[in-house]
């Protein structure tokens, strides 16, 4: 018996070098590629958002929530992460769900164009940090790319062991704590690139959606409708990649056959103030803080008028939550 | 148990292709009953035909015929996988039954067993039926001092692979990238880590099957015994892959008269027998075996005094001759060679050590992991045995220690392609 209690202990111990090895050695994301950590930061929110905004890059870095509570009240997060995939959104969406059952759900469009998974870089983004659940097996299933497997999802330290000799100060730091890098899922950007010569628009052979992606916003309609959730589909107002003309007519047509919204922000760039010299941190691809802020403030009223949604301002408890966040929010953009 | 293990060898073999299982099928099958039922009226002829058949297969894939007789592109032609290793068991089986040195095997599955047995099918070793047969057919009972050293044989053999083999892989696939560049000192470098690479991986693997084997309670013999401690060639042909080497000296260097018939005689049958070995490799290894023969003919003439030169010798000239398995072709591996002589570019090697795609923390792992294995080898007998005699809790401990450093400072995943071993294409 107490040589079995030994061997027990031995055991335990092992496991607990293997977690604590397997942690030092996965990344971070606390300072360095932060986008990493945002699908994590929702699970320690309270959830009570009306409005849940999913897709890629064009969702974290264009809307902030912060905004659209201290104009309209609208309790919004922004569960995007980069390159997040139809499949990906999905199954955050269905995640999302289990926590909280907002009135409104914002879809970014832009992921239609992408019927197969992009890189490894992107999926390890949007997963790593992702809680276990069967929507996360089912994305890691969908997403893999041919050189991926599934076990260095299971135990990160398949991935990640080669960072061995390029641990930085941030890993030991951060090996048991975290913190947050976004306000509601809002990434912050201050930096300015003006737009300069876009590239040259090339024509594409076929563009048309595919089966597999217009299967997925079938399925991510669905499970709106069956929560009775309004589903609005935008386009954010980014100027490349090209968001071409074909594309938005099967959207439109798209919304108008499943009876739902469509706003393509890009279109109504001008009425919202964004200016590409100065509102962008990247020649065109994202809106940096003022033009984000620029476009909070559009779609906030937007939503506002159109999806009956509650003013939160008047609710202390909730108040009393987002003025502290404001409060860091204000610090961090001034 | 026994059912068990070959029912999972067959389905793990059959995975590579169903083709596979047809060759070792028929090999195995005609082998089996040729020793069973071949009465003493031409036994002799009998067990002949079915020893050239089988050889045949093997020498058709080995230099790759197939090209010439049915116009199949070359690389359509993938010989079975292990056919080198069960092709040699068959024989060696077939040789000593028709010699009675031992009874035939009387059941099929057993004697599938012997052929199948998927541990040393990838990459050797080369059994004997009598050395193999009571471990591999005896009843398997739970031990867990055994099963735990089984374990850490494993994690020593992944240690190898993935700690050392794995890294060098990475600077000679460098070296190798660029032939024109990469000559005179460059090439000495490779060759020297390419000694150790293959070491590392062929040992590491039979560390591997010597360990699972262990766990299912079968004693499989050992390949390697310290091969670079040799003094000369003829003792590194002791030391290094013994299953082939013993197998060479049985079945094709005595039989063709060995050392009884003078000194010419022995040094030919010395080079046709190291020849052979290198056809088994492959036809572009046939140079490299005649190298081998003619070096171990002269061994005399390259030997000193000092027991530390004569190893020193004796490994630059190993890894001289690994040229042959470094490059893709003869003509490059005697360019490479000829430009050691003739190259003397070493300032421009020193300058560039760290630009292999290795980093300084990853060097530094392969120089100390080579150390240990340096270690290992020179005292084998005293960590083996004090491995044996720890309690079971301690090698619970070093089992995990070895994961750990395996799982860390391993090299694979994605952008490596480490998992093949360089001796199962053989």
């Amino acid at each position: 018996m107490k040589k079995f209690i030994k061997i027990l202990i031995i055991l335990l111990c092992l496991i607990v070098i293997f977690v604590i090895t397997s942690r030092l050695l996965s990344p971070k994301y606390m300072t360095d590629l932060v986008e990493g950590s945002m699908i994590a930061e929702y699970y320690d929110e309270v959830k009570n958002h009306e409005v849940i905004f999913i897709g890629d890059c064009e969702v974290y870095a264009n809307f902030s929530p912060m905004v659209m509570y201290e104009q309209d009240g609208i309790t919004a997060y922004v569960r995007g992460t980069s390159q997040q995939l139809l499949w990906q959104s999905y199954g955050i969406l269905k995640e999302t769900l289990k926590y909280e059952i907002p009135k409104v759900v914002v879809f970014n469009v832009n992921a239609l164009r992408y019927d197969e998974p992009v890189s490894e870089a992107y999926n390890r983004l949007t997963l790593d940090k992702m809680k276990w659940s069967k929507e996360k097996v089912d994305i890691i299933k969908a997403s893999m790319t041919e050189d991926e497997d599934f076990m260095s999802y299971v135990f990160p330290i398949l991935r990640y062991h080669s960072r061995f000799s390029q641990l930085t100060s941030e890993d030991f730091e951060y090996l048991f704590k975290e913190k947050k890098n976004t306000f509601n899922g809002f990434l912050i950007n201050k930096n300015i690139k003006p737009v300069g010569s876009l590239p040259t628009k090339k024509r594409l052979a076929d563009y048309n959606f595919s089966e597999k992606c217009i299967g997925y916003l079938d399925k991510i309609t669905k499970l709106c409708k069956d929560h009775n959730i309004k589903l609005v589909l935008i386009k954010a107002p980014s100027l490349y990649p090209y968001w071409y003309d074909e594309y938005n007519e099967q959207i439109v047509n798209y919304a108008k056959e499943n009876n739902l919204d469509f706003y393509n922000l890009k279109d109504v760039a001008e009425e919202i103030g964004i200016d590409y010299q100065k509102d962008t941190y990247d020649a065109g691809l994202h809106l940096n803080l003022t033009g984000a802020t620029k476009l909070s403030i559009y779609f906030s009223k937007l939503l506002k008028e159109k999806y009956n949604l509650t003013d939160f301002r008047q609710n202390k408890e909730v108040n009393k939550i987002y003025q502290e966040k404001l409060i860091s929010y204000k610090s961090a953009i001034s | 148990m026994n059912i068990l293990i070959l029912l999972l060898s067959v389905i793990i073999y059959a995975s590579f292709g169903p083709i596979n299982l047809i060759y070792i099928l028929f090999s195995s099958i005609t082998s089996f009953i040729t020793a069973k039922y071949t009465k003493e009226k031409n036994r002799k002829l009998i067990f002949g035909i079915t020893i050239v058949v089988n050889l045949l297969i093997l020498v058709l894939f080995k230099i790759g015929i197939y090209v010439g007789i049915f116009g199949i592109p070359e690389k359509n032609i993938i010989a079975p996988i292990g056919i080198s290793y069960y092709t040699l068991q068959i024989i060696s089986y077939l040789v000593d039954v028709c010699k009675k040195k031992y009874e035939p095997q009387k059941s099929l599955v057993k004697y599938l067993m012997y052929v199948i047995y998927i541990p040393y099918l990838i990459i050797g070793p080369i059994n004997r039926y009598d050395d193999i047969s009571k471990s591999l057919y005896g009843k398997k009972h739970w031990n867990t001092n055994r099963i735990l050293n089984g374990i850490i044989r494993v994690c020593w053999g992944l240690f190898k692979k993935y700690l050392i083999a794995g890294r060098i892989a990475i600077i000679i696939s460098v070296i190798t990238g660029n032939t024109a560049e990469f000559t005179g000192a460059y090439a000495l470098f490779a060759m020297l880590l390419y000694s150790i690479e293959i070491y590392a991986d062929f040992s590491g693997g039979i560390d591997m099957v010597i360990g699972v084997s262990k766990i299912f309670g079968i004693e499989v013999k050992e390949n390697f015994d310290s091969p670079y401690l040799s003094e000369n060639l003829k003792e590194f042909w002791r030391r290094w892959h013994i299953g082939l080497s013993s197998w060479l000296r049985d079945y094709v260097y005595i039989p063709l008269g060995g050392n009884r018939k003078g000194t010419i005689r022995t040094k030919i049958n010395l080079i046709i027998t190291f020849v052979v070995s290198g056809l088994w490799h492959g036809a572009n290894y046939i140079l490299w075996g005649l190298f081998h023969g003619i070096l171990v003919c002269i061994t005399k003439f390259l030997t000193t005094k000092s027991k530390t030169i004569n190893r020193i010798i004796n490994y630059l000239i190993v890894s001289i001759l690994w040229a042959f398995f470094i490059w893709p072709t003869t003509g490059v591996a005697l360019r490479m060679i000829g430009s050691i002589f003739t190259t003397f570019n070493y300032s421009s090697l020193f300058a560039n050590l760290l630009n292999f795609n290795l980093d300084l923390a990853n060097i530094i792992v392969l120089i100390v992991s080579t150390i240990m294995l340096i270690i290992f080898d020179i005292k084998k007998e005293k960590i083996i045995l004090k491995i044996k005699n720890m309690k079971v809790e301690t090698k619970i401990i070093l089992i995990g220690i070895l994961i750990m450093i395996v799982l860390v400072f391993g090299i694979y995943g994605i952008g490596f392609n480490v998992n093949e071993f360089i001796y199962s294409k053989f």
